[in-house]
């Protein structure tokens, strides 16, 4: 049974490329066949995160409209077995997908045993946002810890409910996951962010993972390194427990509390 | 439990809601049950339904297709219990193919020895008069013939309204079994319950029932407003923020208290 899961938010620039990313490689790593689908099209960013923008050829668009087919247009990860991506086209716009289209995509990779399709949605509530979350059964939503963040995720809640294919068809509805990134628990114990409760009482969903703010996030997007490859990085080890979680594992949260200053760093700090 | 005897057979009345044909044509029945389902289609879903046949038994043009109709009432979610006719023995009664009581509500008036009559309305009122004098059946007895009123079943949501949703219980309650999240509105003509925190807005009585209330478990609404009189956050009290509280109108004065 092929499982599509959209990474979603709502608000640009929160983490969705970055996660989406992550769980794809996550998944495959523990031998899950595994596609992630960059559904920003005009805005191709996954490929950067994912290092494989020169090996693009075709992309998502050219599939939707039959002009490639679908070995042509996968891209095969060279570190992880079992890894594909799927690219965004960067010189078209989301008026280019139909439902149709990304419908006859998404069967054809069914037939192709893959276990997980990552769709990694655009920002906004529009058009483009709202095809990749049509075909998913569940749904990771990605929330900093801040106010107008937590709304956007509010709103994109109420449209997976909605405007899925599973609410259209009066399915299952769509499982929620809350993962917050960028958390950084220093700036909530001063106030400056919400915390995790705050945000789990406001939206009201399970909590899959808090992924702490960490350098090593944006060191790795440059690097074109999936950040949970890096196994020293309090991110990566983060979003690891997220694939634990995600898979039915029961694991406490961990980078919830500030680091407590030793002693030097008392006297020098 | 020693005196329970099991199974009691006995005499009940039930509020049904009737679906009255005015056509036979099963398309046009389809295109207005889906206008009408798509309204509040929750409270339509799984609803049993008296398939009231009274009008259509006096028209004489075109045929009703029994079996299309039944498919098309529960195609829309409702569930056709029994017919009402008042002829059981005509081609239509025996064409359709659920259980029939006998044409009660309204039909009095339409009964065969006034069909003749119905030029003459003067005599066509005499008639209906007598009309229960004349054929008093045992049934008369228990259930009255005419049952005017109807409750409307309230508009139930079983999950969280977010940021952007609107909900509206169109001549009914309201009932929300979560939270309402900032940025959503939940909107009703009667009263409005809400099993969780209210943090968008709530108005109530919004055609004009200055009677009804809202319930919330914890208030922190934006804005909550009886009958068109509104209250914003900042003019609420602190101390009942956070607080199971209901809401209502008193002389055009908004009181907020906690439960």
């Amino acid at each position: 049974m092929t499982k599509t899961i959209v990474v979603t938010s709502g608000k640009g620039g929160v983490g969705k490329t970055t996660t989406s990313a992550s769980i794809a490689t996550g998944l495959a790593k523990r031998g899950f066949k595994t596609v992630v689908i960059d559904f920003d099209v005009g805005l191709r960013n996954l490929d950067l995160v994912m290092g494989c923008e020169r090996r693009v050829v075709y992309d998502l668009v050219n599939l939707v409209n039959q002009e490639s087919s679908l070995n042509q247009t996968l891209i095969k990860d060279k570190r992880i077995e079992n890894l594909y991506i799927l690219p965004a086209s960067q010189t078209r716009d989301k008026d280019a997908l139909t439902i149709e289209g990304i419908a006859r995509v998404m069967h054809k990779l069914k037939k192709s045993d893959f276990d997980y399709i990552i769709c990694d949605s655009p920002a906004g509530i529009e058009k483009g946002a709202k095809m990749a979350l049509y075909f998913a059964d569940e749904a990771i939503v990605t929330t900093n810890p801040e106010v107008s963040s937590v709304r956007d995720s509010d709103r994109i809640l109420g449209i997976l409910q909605s405007e899925s294919r599973r609410s259209k068809l009066n399915e299952d509805p769509v499982k929620e996951h809350l993962l917050i990134t960028r958390y950084n628990p220093t700036r909530v114990k001063d106030g400056q962010m919400l915390s995790v409760d705050d945000i789990v009482d406001l939206l009201a969903i399970p909590l899959l993972g808090i992924i702490p703010e960490s350098p090593s996030v944006l060191d790795c997007s440059n690097a074109g390194k999936p950040v949970i490859l890096d196994d020293e990085s309090e991110a990566g080890q983060a979003y690891s427990d997220a694939i634990d979680r995600l898979l039915g594992e029961s694991k406490p949260h961990r980078f919830m509390e500030a680091p407590k200053k030793g002693f030097l760093s008392r006297l020098f700090g | 439990m020693s005196s329970n005897p099991g199974v009691e057979l006995k005499g009940g009345m039930y509020t049904f809601m009737s679906l009255k044909l005015h056509t036979s044509d099963t398309d046009i029945i389809d295109q207005l049950l889906a206008d009408k389902v798509q309204q509040a289609p929750a409270f339509f879903k799984d609803t049993p339904v008296v398939i009231d046949l009274s009008v259509l038994e006096q028209l004489t043009d075109g045929e009703l297709d029994a079996s299309s109709l039944l498919e098309c009432v529960k195609r829309h979610k409702l569930v056709p219990i029994v017919a009402s006719i008042s002829d059981k023995s005509s081609p239509l009664a025996r064409s359709i193919a659920i259980p029939l009581i006998d044409g009660g509500s309204g039909a009095i008036s339409e009964s065969k020895s006034n069909r003749a009559a119905v030029e003459d309305n003067e005599e066509d009122l005499q008639n209906t008069a007598e009309l229960p004098n004349n054929e008093p059946s045992e049934d008369d007895l228990a259930v009255p013939r005419k049952i005017e009123y109807v409750v409307k079943a309230p508009l139930i949501i079983d999950k969280p309204v977010r940021s952007g949703q609107q909900i509206y219980a169109r001549d009914t309650d309201l009932i929300i079994m979560g939270q309402v999240s900032p940025g959503a509105e939940v909107i009703a003509d009667n009263n409005i319950h809400i099993y969780g925190p209210l943090r968008g807005r709530a108005l109530c009585g919004v055609s004009g029932n200055a009677s009804t209330r809202i319930f919330c478990s914890s208030l922190e609404a934006e804005l909550v407003s009886v009958a068109g009189n509104y209250r914003m956050l900042e003019t609420i009290p602190a101390e009942l923020r956070g607080k199971a509280t209901q809401i209502w109108l008193d002389n055009d004065k908004l009181n907020i208290e906690p439960l």
